[in-house]
């Protein structure tokens, strides 16, 4: 019993091969265009308003969006779903226990993971968006709500038009695998 | 599942996947695919477990029986039975009445089962039985007809019977072959352990072609 809960540690299987080096480049390109898009327009637009269109777990978007494109996680319905999903629970987390920054933060993550996988959404870097509508700070928990709209609905909406107009271009990449 | 288990437990055989295979064939596919190989194989185990079970569904007797069927009547003479099957190189042959309708099968068992072999009714104990005999041992026997000797009630199955369902019928019963009947019990066509082992070829080839 307990032998086999050790080896169940070592693992079972090899890592999958690497890319090849053009799928580098291109994964490099997009997550540069991605990310400089939504960065510059928070600078151009917001700048001096107060407002945010930026969030950290972009940049773990981006990594699915434009680094493992074909993968589940990283399609329409679950960039979307996930995101928004992560934003609303993170902040009904903070309202509900605004005292008790870890039970708020780990409510926040646990529930978004549950949330996402029952809807078909799972989204890893919605947990980060979870944790950061807790975690964030006072400029974000000014926003409540409004949050989950701005900076993250207006945020990944952005994200997915730069991933679909880029990832389209190279000739051996497609995106999106489906919409449903 | 331990990995000892988990190879046992594979429908290939020699044939199955190596991690390598799934390596390559990754590699092959431009882009970061998101699962790993381990996990790769087994959907390709399942997958593959489905896909046989799915063509065992969709093979039926109708597909691989041989319809040229000879059979011969009640009242067949046995010598003349025995005449048809040895020309044919058949070791079975259904037995019907009138109206085509299957009553039972004869085969080379029921012939050495009633040829006063002591014994396992098998082609060397009648050999024995015969080389110890002053006279043919199949006089007992000479003035019946097909009735006499034939399996009855034969095991039958309809045009619609699937291919798991005739092996299946065929280990239980120990048969070799069994008449293949439309609704009405006519006789259609006769299904053998051959056919199976063909329609067996045919399925794994199906499935690595598609």
């Amino acid at each position: 019993m307990l032998r086999n809960y050790f080896r169940k540690m070592q693992g079972t299987t090899k890592s999958p091969p690497r890319v090849q080096w053009p799928e580098v480049f291109w994964s490099w390109l997009g997550g540069f265009v991605g990310i400089s898009v939504v960065a510059t327009l928070n600078q151009a637009v917001l700048e001096g308003t107060g407002q945010i269109l930026f969030i950290a777990s972009f940049g773990a978007s981006a990594v699915l969006l434009f680094g493992a494109l074909k993968s589940p996680l990283a399609q329409p319905p679950n960039l979307l779903g996930g995101h928004l999903l992560g934003a609303v629970i993170g902040v009904s987390a903070y309202k509900l226990f605004p005292a008790h920054l870890w039970l708020a933060a780990a409510l926040a993550v646990a529930t978004s993971i549950a949330a996402m996988h029952a809807t078909k959404t799972l989204h890893p870097p919605a947990g980060a968006t979870a944790l950061i509508a807790v975690m964030g700070g006072e400029k974000i928990h000014q926003l409540g709500y409004l949050f989950a709209v701005m900076p993250v609905g207006v945020g990944v909406m952005i994200l997915l038009a730069v991933a679909l107009l880029f990832n389209n271009i190279p000739r051996n990449r497609r995106y999106p695998e489906f919409w449903f | 599942m331990s990995k000892n288990s988990d190879e046992n437990q594979t429908p290939f055989g020699g044939m199955d996947l190596t991690d390598q295979d799934v390596q390559e064939a990754m590699k092959a596919i431009p882009g970061y695919l998101d699962i790993t190989p381990g996990d790769f194989k087994e959907l390709y185990r399942n997958a593959y477990r489905h896909a046989v079970e799915r063509i065992s569904r969709s093979i039926i007797a109708k597909d691989i029986m041989a319809k040229d069927v000879i059979s011969v009547r009640r009242d067949t003479l046995l010598h003349e039975v025995a005449e048809i099957m040895g020309r044919r190189g058949i070791s079975g042959v259904p037995v019907v009445d009138a109206d085509s309708r299957v009553v039972g099968v004869i085969s080379e068992t029921d012939f050495l089962a009633r040829m006063g072999a002591s014994g396992p009714k098998n082609f060397m104990s009648v050999m024995a039985t015969c080389l110890k005999a002053k006279g043919c041992i199949t006089l007992p026997i000479q003035a019946q007809t097909a009735e006499d000797i034939m399996s009855s009630p034969a095991i039958t199955v309809t045009e619609q019977a699937t291919y798991a369902e005739i092996a299946r019928l065929f280990i239980e019963k120990a048969i070799n072959r069994a008449p293949v009947i439309d609704q009405q019990g006519h006789l259609v066509g006769i299904v053998s352990r051959a056919d199976i082992l063909e329609a067996t070829q045919a399925t794994s080839c199906k499935i690595l072609h598609q």
